[in-house]
């Protein structure tokens, strides 16, 4: 048999392959930065709540970085202000997911924004945690790699109407609200709820926010029997009017509703500081003092912003809590399984009581809104300090 | 009850007066519908706040600098935004331009003033219980104002030789230039009065209606109103329409509350301009057979 110069290097050819085969990969270890999308509003008329959130959100990337990041590999952080404009959050998105290749998206923060960039982000199959209240923005069916960790508006109410009807031990009920959209679909919701929970809602309206005089109001309420106006509407000018109102009337019915109510913009333009007294807005258990301290958790975060000189009584507490928490969560679902969009919709759809410094987190494969509704609770306005307020009276500690 | 529907209606009304007067110094000088009225209501009540609040002027200074500002931006609008179209008046593109050049101002507004309501000085510091404190400044001012307007332009229309000379421009400006009346200096001068006016609105009525870019929208729309109701270019018809409507609607709020009492006053303002489309004060027009 001839020996060709093909027969040797086809079988040396075959040899390599052979010889090759069973050999392990090199042990290169891939360090290059696992990148996570960013999309808060820094600028424009809904940011205060993203810069709050950014505080939390920056030092916690800091912290995991420090700290080696994820398994050697650094979180790079990329950040697109959306300015609080929709357009500008989903063109963002567009370069997030397919430019950027971003393994998860944190936000955004805003659920004006976040109604228009999740069906995108869904698209491209990017793993999303955002700390939206838009009910609707959260469908496992439509967004399967969407989760939330905050409350819906839905608990938002509940929690208010816990409040009013449960621990305050109130039954004749006023509901009002601006004619917004948030205003009036707030506002339809949750008066069916009070009222099945035993209370009756002697008094609803829709009243235009920008109506300089609310004494016609606040005279039916009263003449109805109201023992608690809830106001819901976002806009400081409205419900100042309703408490200088009630102040000017000499009423002293609680006010009890969302977190407006409790915000600068909205003490600043009260008539006399104790206008702001017996008012109640929505916040977060974890994030309120009870008897004058707070959680353990809670007060352990504070210390640590104390220490890193992270500012935050210009702002609240919970927000930049929330942004540290989505941060630490992200952190923790990227260690454990890596940056695998599949992978990560697993390992998120099995986090079970998530102890977050905001708030205590379980999401399962049907329910991706992970926020208790026991963790809703009301605060005392005007007891602001430190960016964050006291519990309402009445609950048990 | 009576006592707050005739303090805020009234109060209410001298604002939408203010405007629609406005609305027709504006419409008087060059057949022209500004829809920047609104804009330097709106203005009037941020700049004061802005001033006097935010930078600590003192009252008299701020109030003197938004009026300034208030005439500076009615020549801008005059220059800007209605006589590039005035060749043109027929086909209505003024509505473009100055509805144009207002959201610009208004969003402008919004970024740099925040979209959130924020508070307006009390301007006169008076004692509580006081005699001056029978009756809240922010109800009086704007009636105050409303009406030394109204007699400031009924003497500068009907003594002075100035005032003539607008009212000349106002009845026929080919003819009036014929004469040799400088039209376009008397058309800039009438755009910075009228903007002298808006932001007096703004500016006396931002007790009541605090300093907010959203206010623009509302005091467009409602100082429309006395302008339709009053008759194009009357001002004392503005004035009557003006306190009418603020009375009515404030009426309108203890009787009938929330979004129907604004439904109340758009089917009455409605149902007057059927029954006289050329408002309550105004003239109908003749028509040249």
């Amino acid at each position: 048999m001839s020996i060709t110069r093909r027969k040797v290097l086809a079988g040396s050819a075959v040899s390599a392959a052979a010889l090759t085969a069973n050999f392990p990969a090199p042990a290169i270890a891939n360090t290059d930065p696992i990148r996570i999308g960013y999309l808060p509003a820094l600028t424009g008329p809904s940011s205060s709540t993203g810069i709050g959130i950014n505080r939390g959100t920056q030092l916690a990337v800091e912290l995991i970085n420090k700290e080696g990041g994820i398994k050697g590999r650094k979180i790079e952080l990329i950040s697109r202000d959306t300015q609080s404009d929709p357009t500008k959050a989903v063109n963002a998105v567009a370069e997030l997911t397919q430019r950027a290749k971003a393994a998860m998206i944190w936000g955004p923060l805003n659920s004006g924004e976040a109604l228009a960039a999740t069906p995108l982000i869904a698209r491209d199959k990017v793993p999303m945690l955002h700390p939206c209240w838009v009910d609707s923005l959260i469908d496992v069916k439509k967004y399967p790699m969407s989760f939330r960790q905050a409350p819906t508006n839905t608990q938002v109410g509940k929690g208010a109407n816990h409040y009013v009807v449960n621990v305050l031990k109130l039954k004749k009920v006023a509901v009002v609200s601006d004619t917004t959209g948030y205003g009036t679909d707030s506002a339809n919701t949750y008066v069916p709820m009070l009222k099945q929970m035993g209370a009756d809602v002697v008094y609803t309206n829709h009243v235009d926010a920008a109506n300089p005089d609310l004494k016609p109001e606040l005279l039916r309420m009263q003449s109805a029997g109201a023992q608690a106006i809830m106001p819901w509407s976002v806009n400081a000018g409205f419900l100042s009017r309703i408490l200088n109102t009630r102040g000017d009337m000499n009423w002293d019915v609680p006010v009890v509703g969302q977190t407006t109510l409790g915000s600068g913009q909205t003490k600043a333009l009260l008539t006399k500081p104790e206008y702001w007294n017996k008012v109640y807005s929505n916040n977060f258990r974890n994030c309120c003092y009870v008897n004058g301290k707070l959680s353990p958790r809670a007060q352990e975060f504070v210390d640590r912003l104390k220490a890193a000189k992270i500012e935050f009584g210009d702002t609240l507490l919970w927000w930049v809590a929330l942004g540290w928490d989505g941060a630490m969560m992200m952190g923790e679902v990227l260690k454990a399984v890596g940056p695998k969009n599949t992978d990560i919709v697993a390992y998120m759809n099995k986090v079970k009581d998530w102890p977050g410094i905001y708030g205590t987190v379980t999401w399962t494969p049907e329910q991706h809104n992970g926020f208790p509704d026991q963790e809703v609770v009301m605060c005392e306005v005007n007891s602001l300090k430190d960016g964050a307020f006291n519990l309402a009276p009445g609950y048990s500690a | 009850m009576l006592q707050s529907i005739v303090s805020y209606g009234l109060a209410v009304g001298a604002v939408y007066a203010l405007i629609g007067i406005t609305y027709n110094v504006m419409f008087s000088a060059s057949r022209v519908f500004s829809f920047t009225a609104g804009m330097l209501g709106m203005l009037g009540g941020v700049l004061g706040a802005l001033f006097i609040q935010h930078w600590g002027m003192n009252a008299i200074l701020g109030f003197v600098l938004v009026l300034a500002c208030g005439a500076a931006l009615g020549l801008v609008t005059e220059i800007l935004t209605v006589r590039p179209v005035l060749k043109s008046v027929e086909q209505h593109l003024y509505v473009l331009s100055t509805l144009a050049f207002a959201l610009m101002i208004q969003q402008v507004t919004a970024i740099y003033w925040g979209t959130e309501a924020q508070p307006f000085p009390t301007l006169i510091p008076i004692d509580p219980g006081s005699m001056l404190d029978v009756v809240d400044q922010k109800f009086w001012l704007p009636l105050l104002a409303c009406f030394v307007t109204i007699g400031g332009l009924e003497f500068l229309y009907r003594k002075t030789l100035i005032g003539r000379a607008f009212l000349a421009i106002a009845e026929d400006s080919y003819a009036a230039r014929a004469l040799g009346l400088p039209e376009t200096r008397l058309r800039m001068a009438s755009y910075a009065l009228a903007g002298m006016i808006g932001a007096l609105a703004g500016f006396t009525g931002a007790q009541m209606l605090l300093a907010y870019f959203g206010n623009q929208a509302i005091l467009n729309f409602f100082g429309f109103i006395p302008v339709a109701l009053g008759g194009m270019g009357s001002n004392r018809g503005a004035v009557i329409g003006g306190l009418a409507l603020g009375l009515f609607q404030q009426a309108a709020n203890f009787l009938v509350g929330g979004i129907f009492a604004a439904v109340a006053v758009f089917a009455v303002f409605i149902v007057v301009l059927l029954l006289r489309p050329e408002g309550l004060a105004g003239a109908a027009a003749a028509r040249r057979v």
